[in-house]
């Protein structure tokens, strides 16, 4: 029973470091989405950056409302696995949406503020429930949670830095950014199938 | 101790490269402007007036205006610019893409009066620059639109006889506006028997690509050498034959009286092999919106392979 706890937590850290990553990375995937459409200026950046804040904000809120009622792995691998699967849709579908709301709505500021929510609000807001499910998963003890909350986000900040990075030196300069959301995909369906295993294999 | 020691070399090596810096520097600076886009600094060194982007001022000089003469062209490339003019069928309409201090589009405009000149700029304080110091005013068939070059072909129905290119610059490239998909609307835009000049820098890899990238939808590509600089004029169908170029070259500064002369700039028209050649790196890939890695490739430069 303990091993198995402690496993789960190994993995709660790791996906949380991947999540992370992906997040970040996809921010600046967005960018890529966006240029052509909206410019390359700071006002695309803004509206980028403010719409992973607000998913972000959404995200914790509405995992503190369901960790009281889901508190099981299942409840996160189930939002990573949608995400997952809207990142999939995101290369086949970009280019139809952003002209579609360049040729309804412009390129002002909302055009890109609303593209950049097409984008990206619904992945992220699902990762973003992730950190709070997290926390009350990995504490046993009320005078655990400061220590745990402070692992969980700096793991998963860890995982933004190196998402960045990753992203915008490596992956961008080598394969094309579909290719790089399809990895993105891939990836976020691994973790949720991770969290999936240990909540398959207590059933069983 | 070791660390006051560092501290003094640091400073030590600052205070020399500031009196370097001062000793070769003898323009007045005019006004800087932090805008959206770019860090803008204003020089003057009569009769010149330059625009600067960036804090490496020696760098990324982006016009260069006389006072004293609005139709001098002191920057070669912008020259070569209008090197276009002895390729397009017809000179009814001309389009600029990065209109900075305006000294190329506003050249035009003087010698070709009678023909509409539209300039698309992203960044307003550019503008604003441009029409305090760099003699732009509003003038019949002389047109600048503050927008995203991109954006601005993308809602345009109009169409053009020449188009050109020169908005990357400095430490900025905006990838949008160096992909196959991106001279596809180019291409759009173009009357018939219509032509794109862009101005390159070639000292990196994405020479290359860019190179690559254009000839992806413009099967003919000229080259012309404009000191660091590498002016490409593109256009669709056969290969302009010299003899051809060379009659409206004639043609054409015979109707416009133009100061730059198209026929002397014919002389320095160059064709490459951008397929199997030894100029272009066979490697180099076309830009596409999915993949155009324009920083990483500009990050890398150009070794023992020849200018065009």
């Amino acid at each position: 029973m303990k091993t198995s706890s402690r496993a789960l937590a190994f993995l709660i850290y790791c996906c949380s470091f991947v999540v992370g990553g992906v997040l970040m990375g996809f921010e600046m995937l967005g960018s890529r989405y966006l240029f052509p459409y909206f410019g390359g200026g700071i006002g695309t950046w803004a509206s980028l950056i403010s719409t992973v804040l607000c998913a972000l904000a959404i995200g914790y809120f509405a995992g503190s409302a369901m960790v009281a009622r889901y508190p099981s792995p299942r409840t996160i691998a189930t939002a990573i696995l949608i995400a997952a699967a809207y990142l999939a849709l995101v290369p086949g579908t970009a280019d139809g949406v952003m002209s579609q709301i360049m040729d309804s709505i412009g390129d002002g500021p909302s055009a890109t503020l609303i593209a950049s929510t097409a984008l990206l609000l619904v992945p992220l807001t699902l990762l973003g429930t992730f950190s709070p499910i997290a926390v009350s998963l990995l504490t046993r003890s009320a005078e655990e949670a400061g220590r745990i909350a402070g692992l969980v986000y700096g793991v998963s900040t860890i995982g933004n830095v190196v998402g960045t990075l990753l992203t915008t030196f490596v992956l961008i300069p080598t394969i094309g950014s579909r290719a790089i959301t399809y990895i993105f995909a891939l990836t976020l369906a691994l973790c949720a199938g991770v969290l999936f295993l240990p909540a398959a294999r207590r059933r069983s | 101790m070791i660390i006051r020691s560092v501290v003094f070399g640091v400073l030590a090596s600052a205070l020399v490269a500031i009196a370097a810096s001062q000793a070769q520097d003898n323009r007045t600076l005019l006004e800087s402007k932090e805008s959206l886009y770019n860090n803008i600094y204003v020089y003057e060194q009569p009769p010149y007036v330059s625009m600067t982007f960036g804090h490496n001022r020696r760098i990324y000089t982006e016009s260069v205006y006389n006072t004293r003469d609005d139709r001098d062209l002191p920057v070669s490339y912008t020259r070569f610019m209008t090197a276009s003019l002895m390729y397009a069928k017809d000179v009814h309409s001309i389009l600029e893409i990065g209109f900075g201090g305006g000294r190329t589009a506003w050249y035009l405009h003087r010698f070709l009066p009678n023909v509409p000149v539209t300039s698309v700029e992203l960044d307003p304080e550019v503008l604003a620059l441009a029409k305090k110091y760099f003699g732009i005013r509003d003038e019949p068939n002389f047109k600048v639109v503050n927008r995203d070059g991109r954006l601005f072909l993308s809602e345009s129905k109009d169409r053009y006889d020449v188009i050109l290119i020169d908005a990357y610059r400095g430490p900025f490239v905006p990838f949008h506006l160096l992909t196959k998909e991106f001279y596809q609307i180019v291409k759009d835009h173009l009357a018939e028997g219509g032509v794109v000049a862009q101005n390159v820098e070639p000292s990196t890899m994405l020479f290359d690509s860019a190179v690559k990238t254009i000839n992806a939808v413009f099967p003919q590509l000229d080259f012309y050498r404009a000191d660091g600089n590498i002016v490409t004029v593109a256009y669709d169908g056969p290969e302009r034959k010299a003899e051809d170029l060379a009659a409206a070259a004639q043609d054409r500064d015979k109707t416009y009286g133009f100061r730059y002369s198209l026929a002397d700039m014919l002389n320095e028209r160059r064709r490459i092999q951008i397929e199997g050649g030894s100029v272009i790196d066979p490697k180099a890939k076309v830009l596409t919106d999915d993949f155009a890695p324009v920083e990483a490739l500009k990050s890398i430069e150009r070794h023992n392979r020849k200018m065009p």
